[in-house]
């Protein structure tokens, strides 16, 4: 696949503060790319930077191997979903998803087939008349949708658009907005805080913290191998269990983990396990840490039933296990002992400090 | 006295104000628009002489007509100068913005008749103006075209009102969310496409509101007309002020007041009508 947009050693500073360090990004023609990260990180600037709304302190910005850094807003070919949809209030629904079309000098029969064939995309045929303030929330995101859409724009912008609907909702939104996008074939550039909507929805996540990229990757990348302990921490549940490099091993509490030979002998690490990896009590396998551990609490939340332990070797590291709920773990009480175990490989070893 | 019985007091005191300060007046005005003068002592009566001898009058429908128009033409100039400079302060950020605005509210603080006097000062036949443009050489002597006439009046009443008229704009203008602007420019509108598709038409309430301001002040102003007016300073309200004053016929002066009041509220229904039509 082509690059569409690029960013080149963006930053972006507002007096002293730096919010953006410098930052290189290449979006693929026609994927669905996530940028996600917790509140504050940068998202929304990099969404404003790419949209001109903003320019960047330093860095070029290029789409479609032209460089748009200096180009105004209404001459960059690509369009903003806003997070508050932004309609015209004082426009009825033909009249804002025909906006751009409007501008652009398009014969007015052109105009109403666009919008109406649009609207039927987006699921809103027979609203034409409605003014924004007679819609419902999910309707007034599918309207910002066709507008940004009608325009058969290459790349799209969204800002957290789901944001502000409800679950149910957001749920059916999601898959709507996935299939859409399959369809209509355009790159979407998605921002979100939302761990979960980022890895249904995307091809590839930026995970972003505090003004810079943390580590780029297709969900399963991220979720099976974070780069960082922040990526661990943010992305899905993870348990964390502290140690040193010792003879290319991570030494801890309640075992040894092979070690990447990145890692520096005597450094501090960390291993990082997904509470799915976490087993009770079942047939041990040769490459397993096996320990004794206390049953602090039982939590049933359907097909799933989260096991939360204390290893009698290390009282004050908590071990979270996610198991399919069945008769055998429903029966487990509090203060219970079980054996524990841990397969060697699932677990991923990196640096204690961030690099 | 209870709590209560206090508080419903209070509120019924608070209720009653407008009704005393406000309707009040305007009835004791129209019930008085029926009564008649006799040997110079007001006679309580419902006849509609008052009325009559208003529209069979030569002179009083004209004035009146003339003065509407001049009010119309005084709110248009106020709605002009005041739009771009409401529009400016709102371009400015953080401080710059705040600072101007209370500038341009400052008069609004002013004794009216200082505001007045100013403006003769400027507009005199040794004001400000003239001698700006005999030294420049565009005018050989002072000259008397910007005073004692009707576009002393205009300008005058226009400059005295401005802030009648920047302040409701600009309110408006604040309240556009800076995302509708961003979304036009995002679907391609070059900013003056946007001020024409987005900005205008959402700030075109406030503008209303601003020129109703500006008209209704200069419709009850008499005292601008008389100060730079000169012979063309004979308006409406000037008329009324006499039929209460030298005339002593206040029967007859409250009549001409009613249909001044009713003109007023027939232009504010009808502006407020094609505000509720824009749907902000
Ligand atoms: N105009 C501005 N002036 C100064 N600082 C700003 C400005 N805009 C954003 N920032 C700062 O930049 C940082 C990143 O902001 P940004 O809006 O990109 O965060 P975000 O990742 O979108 O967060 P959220 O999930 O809350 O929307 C924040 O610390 C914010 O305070
Ligand atoms: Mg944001």
């Amino acid at each position: 696949m082509t690059v569409l947009l690029e960013l080149d050693a963006v930053s972006k500073s507002y007096g002293a503060t730096e919010v953006l360090r410098p930052t290189s990004l290449e979006v693929k023609d026609g994927e669905f790319l996530t940028i996600l990260g917790p509140s504050g990180s940068g998202k929304t600037t990099i969404l404003r930077l790419v949209g001109g709304f903003a320019r960047p302190t330093a860095g070029r910005i290029r789409f479609d191997g032209a460089d748009v850094t200096n180009v105004p807003t209404h001459k960059r070919p690509f369009n903003t979903v806003f997070q508050d949809y932004a309609l015209f209030p004082h426009m009825n629904v033909a009249r804002n998803v025909g906006y751009g079309l409007m501008l652009r000098r398009r014969p007015k029969r052109e105009i109403e087939n666009r919008v109406a064939e649009t609207l039927e995309v987006v699921g809103l045929s027979g609203m034409l008349d409605r003014y924004p303030s007679q819609l419902s929330g999910g309707q007034r995101q599918r309207v910002a949708l066709a507008r940004a859409l009608v325009c058969d724009p290459r790349l799209i912008l969204l800002d957290e658009p789901l944001a502000a609907l409800d679950a149910g909702l957001r749920r059916q939104m999601q898959l709507f907005l996935k299939s859409l996008q399959r369809q209509v074939r355009t790159t979407f550039l998605f921002v979100t805080h939302d761990q979960e909507e980022a890895t249904t929805m995307s091809d590839r996540i930026v995970v972003m913290n505090v003004g810079h990229i943390e580590q780029i990757g297709t969900p399963r990348d991220i979720y099976y191998a974070p780069a960082s302990r922040f990526v661990a921490e943010f992305f899905g549940d993870n348990n964390i269990l502290g140690g040193t490099i010792s003879d290319g091993r991570l030494q801890c509490a309640l075992g040894a983990f092979p070690a990447p030979p990145a890692l520096v002998e005597g450094s501090a690490a960390l291993a990082a396990i997904r509470p799915e990896k976490v087993r009770l009590g079942t047939a041990a396998e040769p490459a397993d840490i096996v320990f004794t551990a206390a049953v602090i609490d039982v939590v049933f939340a359907g097909a799933i039933t989260q096991v939360l332990l204390r290893p009698n070797a290390s009282p004050e590291a908590i071990i979270t296990a996610k198991l399919t709920s069945g008769a055998a773990i429903g029966s487990l009480a509090p203060d219970a002992s079980v054996e524990v175990r841990i397969a060697r490989e699932d677990a991923v070893i990196l640096p204690a400090a961030s690099p | 006295m209870s709590p209560r019985l206090a508080r419903i007091g209070l509120f019924v005191a608070a209720a009653s104000a407008p009704v005393v300060f406000v309707l009040v007046p305007i009835a004791a005005f129209l019930i008085m628009s029926f009564w008649r003068v006799e040997t110079s002592q007001l006679v309580p009566d419902m006849t509609v002489a008052n009325y009559a001898a208003f529209f069979a009058s030569d002179t009083y429908p004209r004035v009146f007509i003339e003065t509407l128009q001049l009010c119309a033409i005084v709110a248009v100039i106020g709605v002009a100068l005041g739009y771009p400079i409401a529009y400016l302060i709102w371009r400015q950020h953080g401080r710059l913005r705040y600072v101007l605005l209370l500038l341009f509210a400052i008069p609004l603080f002013m004794s009216y008749i200082v505001k007045i006097y100013t403006m003769r000062s400027i507009l005199g036949l040794q004001g400000f103006l003239n001698q700006g443009l005999v030294t420049l050489g565009i005018l050989d002597q002072p000259s008397l075209l910007f005073i004692y006439n009707r576009l002393a009046i205009l300008l005058t009443m226009a400059v005295i009102f401005l802030p009648f008229a920047i302040l409701p704009i600009y309110l408006s203008l604040e309240r556009i969310p800076r995302s509708l602007v961003h979304a036009s420019a995002d679907l391609g509108g070059a900013p003056l496409a946007s001020f024409r598709y987005v900005i205008l038409p959402l700030s075109a309430p406030g503008t209303i509101v601003g020129a109703l301001f500006v008209f209704v002040l200069a419709l009850g102003d008499f005292i601008t007309p008389q100060m730079v007016g000169g012979p063309s300073g004979f308006t409406i309200g000037r008329v009324i002020w006499s039929q209460f004053g030298l005339a002593f016929n206040w029967p007859f002066g409250a009549a001409m007041a009613s249909l001044l009041l009713l003109v007023a509220f027939v232009v504010i229904s009808l502006a407020a009508l094609i505000a509720r039509r824009q749907r902000v």
